[in-house]
């Protein structure tokens, strides 16, 4: 019974202080997006042909993302009877975002015009008790091209 | 060719659903599952376990180990009384009963396997009358006539497999421990249909032996004073609540109809006495575990 109430609790922390901190999170998100948006990050490889005036250097972003108790518990289950793992499709696409955001920050410091080459790495850095996956940590790196005048 | 950098549209990678509704589908369905399986697992079983041989259920080392902190002899009244409460019951015929004391402050009796019932001290010294003592001995002793410890121990073990092979491969110990509930939940919902069958065969003896159930009532009067419905649900519960049990042994009482009480029995002085005799001792020479 005691247990009972312990994971109930658990539980409605986990959806209450994650659904909070989600939505804050993917408001800033998208506000961060639209101010940023002038710097366009591509994924091709080969920098734009014909303007050579140009540097370049490695920028990079990452983040580090933690699933609440609630997701988790979901996730389990979606483990037994499979299935679109919805609980986990947010925690990644907000840590995608937030890096690449984190990764053209760097790039408009430098007055970076483009990020070229942008590459996307995901880690799950906490494999717990049961090998639940905690977090999950994303780094967006690419090369910035800055004009040189 | 042009490059445009627009605003991509929300809800292409995350769905917009609320995960509550998520929640719900999940736990519903996996708990209603692991309910199922465990109902059949429990009915599959308990359907084998029935038809193993008294004789071999006797077989099991079950008396030694009571019989180890059992150094005092079965009083003559105690087993008097068992006897005739058993005789009331009509046990089939390989089935033996032993009843066995144990000088422990602990106020509980159970039945085991093998035939065994075990009456504890601490339980003894709470009644007053004898019907109150019939009537624990007819409940532990219907439990025997009805398999229950065999039944019991068989689907405890297929039960506690299946969750555990279940539950270590969901990988996940809060998954697990939800399966583990959801059985230990269905398997006490067993176990308190179990003690509602000992309690209405008790009662049955107790018109038979005495022609009324009073003890009954008075019992679950005195197993209320000491562990008290008060905060407990019935649904973790391996028994009924108290006062559900007295409703249904008076609705049975009244099913049947009883004679008129003609002054219940006291139990006997002499065995007070002993009992009172029994608790010193327990004091003076306190075991050493």
């Amino acid at each position: 019974m005691a247990d009972l109430i312990i994971f109930i609790t658990l539980l409605a922390m986990g959806y209450g202080f994650g659904r909070y901190a989600e939505s804050r999170h993917y408001a800033s998100i998208r506000e961060r997006e639209k101010d940023l948006n002038s710097i366009p990050a591509i994924a091709s490889r080969i920098p734009p042909q014909g303007n050579p005036n140009f540097d370049s250097q490695l920028v990079s972003g990452s983040v580090v993302i933690s699933v609440d108790y609630f997701k988790r518990f979901i996730a389990g289950l979606r483990n037994l009877v499979g299935g679109r793992m919805s609980s986990y499709e947010t925690l990644l696409d907000r840590a995608r975002r937030e890096a690449i955001l984190r990764m053209k920050t760097e790039a408009r410091n430098l007055s970076a015009e483009y990020v070229f080459n942008l590459k996307l790495e995901t880690a799950s850095i906490h494999k717990g008790k049961g090998n639940s996956i905690g977090s999950v940590e994303v780094v967006a790196y690419g090369t910035a091209l800055i004009p040189n005048r | 060719m042009d490059y445009s950098n627009p605003e991509l549209p929300e809800g292409i990678n995350t769905g917009k659903e609320n995960p509550l509704k998520e929640f719900a589908i999940l736990t519903s369905g996996v708990v209603g599952s692991i309910f199922l399986v465990i109902t059949l697992l429990i009915f599959v079983v308990d359907n084998f376990a029935d038809k193993i041989p008294f004789e071999v259920e006797q077989r099991l080392p079950v008396s030694g180990l009571i019989e180890e902190q059992n150094i005092e002899p079965l009083p003559h009244y105690l087993e008097a009384l068992s006897q005739k409460v058993i005789d009331s019951l009509g046990l089939p015929e390989p089935m033996q009963i032993t009843v066995h004391y144990l000088n422990s402050d602990t106020v509980n009796a159970f039945a085991t396997l093998g035939g065994h019932i075990v009456l504890y001290r601490g339980l003894l010294e709470k009644l007053t009358y004898e019907d109150e003592l019939a009537m624990i001995i007819a409940h532990e002793v219907s439990h025997i006539k009805h398999r229950h410890p065999i039944m019991n121990a068989s689907h405890g073990i297929v039960v506690g497999l299946v969750l555990s092979l279940v539950g270590a491969s969901s990988g996940n110990d809060v998954v697990s421990k939800l399966l583990g509930t959801t059985g230990m939940v269905t398997m006490m919902k067993y176990s308190r249909d179990n003690e509602q069958q000992a309690d209405r065969d008790a009662v049955n003896s107790l018109i038979k032996i005495y022609g009324n159930a009073e003890g009954a009532l008075a019992l679950f009067k005195v197993l209320d004073s000491e562990h008290g419905d008060r905060g407990t649900v019935e649904f973790f519960n391996t028994h009924p609540l108290n006062k559900n049990r007295s409703a249904e042994a008076q609705t049975l009482i009244n099913e049947i109809g009883t004679e008129q009480s003609m002054g219940r029995a006291h139990i006997p002085a002499a065995f007070r006495k002993w009992l009172q005799k029994q608790k010193q001792n327990a004091r003076e020479q306190p075991q050493d575990q």
